[in-house]
């Protein structure tokens, strides 16, 4: 048998899906790392997409901010925030694995956001302006509705990559189904390997189906306000 | 006729002569123990790329220089897989090697216990029938090590592994992701210690367990018996009372058909100086002050007399 079916096997072992160390325990915290990352970098990354989209100011900023945050690799930024986060009394797992996401998660919302209200017609924006809207309401009302599907494209593309790096938080002592892949180089059980990786790869398609849904939701609402 | 013989005669009595002096010569050099045989080159090698290996691989070509053969050096070799199929093929004729890692490397079926003597026994039977000769294990033992820092010692009154037993309830453990399902690691601890500690962190045997060690995350680490931070930070090995670690015990392993009473009694003499406290310390010095292990090896190597 290949390695392709003893990792069906071990998937479809009931043995693994029990306890803390089973794979719905290890699904659950993969989630938990991932969906608060992801949450973090929006409640960060939104606001200030916005202010600069809506300013045109700080620009470069952006730019230079999203090209170095993909160009970082995430095993890098986990290495340089655990002596930090061990220091901060923050410790091991979560944190610096955290960080790691957090800097991975941010670019993609950020320049989507900016690109989004960058990119409303400047037109519509001087005739709600003509009818008296003040810049928040600007910014809420108009620039914000219609930059809502771009911004949805990058919280999808920040939370499949999330997902599929939050494995490296394994590394760290931290769990999620990274422990799998971590746990089964480790005494070389390529079926376990295997086994993690395909979870990881079913819970990213399904962040990109969800997230994907709530797009083409967000979608209509705002056609319709423009219509 | 007559004439052509004899100075054929004179070409072999010339060439026996030039044979002669280089025996001679050879014999004179060696101190009589290498019998016939003329000194000649050897190649030492490593088990992998790391200080130890390397300072120990150039004690063995520092003596075997010091008493006139010529040395080549191979100290870059990456790991055993490759050592040891350059040592079957004749490239290398000497390694320092790790006996409960030689052991499973020949023999993956093979038990290594945690006495030296035992498992050189044990190689010396798998090495039987091949080109190769196991000489005296040394007393450096870099095997699995159960680690605290020296404030949990003190205030613990930690000294021996079994001294975790009673307190291992309140204690973290760190090390190698492998350990649950490792006989050296959480399954030995508890079947032969005793010991089941509050958590276990999966961590590594290297930078990470060390960071986690000393930033307090852990208090009970897994590392290598002579990994230099140890010493270097002040931390307590503990003492493995019930032998629950593999001797892994540093020791030469040299070709068959290079190997002779010399050989044996230089690099038996290698053996005889090391022992886990000395190699510790000049590990730190190449790991942690980037001295050159040749260096280091030098001056060990006259310390003990044996340059």
């Amino acid at each position: 048998m290949g390695v392709i079916g003893e990792a069906i096997q071990w998937l479809t072992d009931p043995v693994n899906w029990a306890g803390d160390g089973g794979i719905p325990h290890r699904m659950l915290e993969h989630m938990e790392i991932s969906g608060l990352t992801v949450l973090a970098a929006a409640l960060i990354a939104i606001p200030a997409g916005l202010a600069i989209g809506h300013s045109g100011r700080g620009r470069f900023l952006v730019v230079s901010l999203s090209n170095v945050g993909r160009a970082i690799p995430s095993f890098a930024i986990l290495a340089l925030a655990l002596p930090i986060t061990i220091k901060l009394g923050l410790g091991l797992g979560f944190w610096p694995t955290f960080f790691a996401l957090f800097a991975l998660a941010v670019p993609p919302i950020l320049t989507n956001t900016y690109v989004g209200v960058a990119e409303v017609d400047r037109d519509l924006v001087e005739a709600a302006r003509g009818m008296g809207m003040a810049d928040g309401q600007i910014l809420r009302r108009l620039e914000l509705r219609l930059a809502a599907p771009v911004i949805m494209v990058g919280l999808r593309t920040a939370a499949v990559e999330v997902v599929a790096t939050a494995t490296l938080a394994a590394l760290v002592a931290w769990g999620g189904l990274g422990r799998f892949i971590i746990d089964g180089f480790a005494v070389r059980d390529d079926a376990r390997i295997l086994g993690g990786a395909i979870l990881v790869a079913v819970l990213a398609i399904a962040t990109e189906l969800v997230l994907g849904g709530v797009e083409r939701l967000a979608r209509p609402r705002t056609v319709s306000v423009r219509a | 006729m007559a004439i052509r013989r004899s100075k054929k005669n004179l070409f072999l009595s010339l060439v026996m002569l030039v044979v002669l002096a280089a025996c001679g010569g050879g014999d004179g050099g060696g101190g009589g123990d290498a019998g016939g045989e003329a000194k000649g080159e050897l190649t030492v090698g490593v088990s992998g790329a790391f200080a130890e290996n390397q300072i120990v691989a150039e004690m063995y070509a520092q003596v075997l220089e010091d008493a006139g053969y010529t040395v080549d050096r191979q100290l870059d070799i990456g790991s055993r897989e490759i050592s040891q199929t350059a040592f079957n093929n004749g490239e290398i004729d000497v390694v320092p090697e790790y006996l409960a890692s030689l052991l499973l490397f020949l023999d993956p079926d093979a038990t290594a216990t945690g006495n030296a003597s035992e498992n050189a026994e044990k190689v010396r039977t798998a090495l039987q029938g091949k080109n190769a000769v196991l000489l005296e294990p040394s007393g450096a033992n870099d095997t699995n090590a159960i680690v605290v820092t020296g404030e949990t010692a003190e205030e613990r009154n930690l000294e021996k592994v079994s001294d975790l037993a009673p307190i291992a309830g309140e204690l973290r453990f760190g090390g190698p992701p492998e350990c649950p399902e490792r006989p050296f690691c959480i399954p030995g601890l508890r079947d032969t210690y005793g010991i089941t500690f509050r958590e276990f962190r999966p961590l590594d045997t290297g930078p990470l367990t060390v960071a986690a060690l000393e930033g307090g995350e852990i208090d009970v680490a897994l590392l290598f018996s002579t990994s230099s931070v140890i010493e270097d930070k002040g931390w307590v090995l503990l003492e493995d009372d019930k032998n629950l670690q593999a001797a892994e015990n540093i020791t030469p392993l040299v070709r068959q058909d290079v190997v002779n009473d010399e050989v044996t009694e230089l690099l038996n003499g290698v053996s005889e100086a090391l022992t886990t406290e000395n190699i510790t310390e000049l590990n730190a010095r190449v790991e942690i002050d980037n001295e050159d292990p040749a260096d280091v090896a030098q001056e060990f190597l006259e310390d003990e007399g044996l340059l």
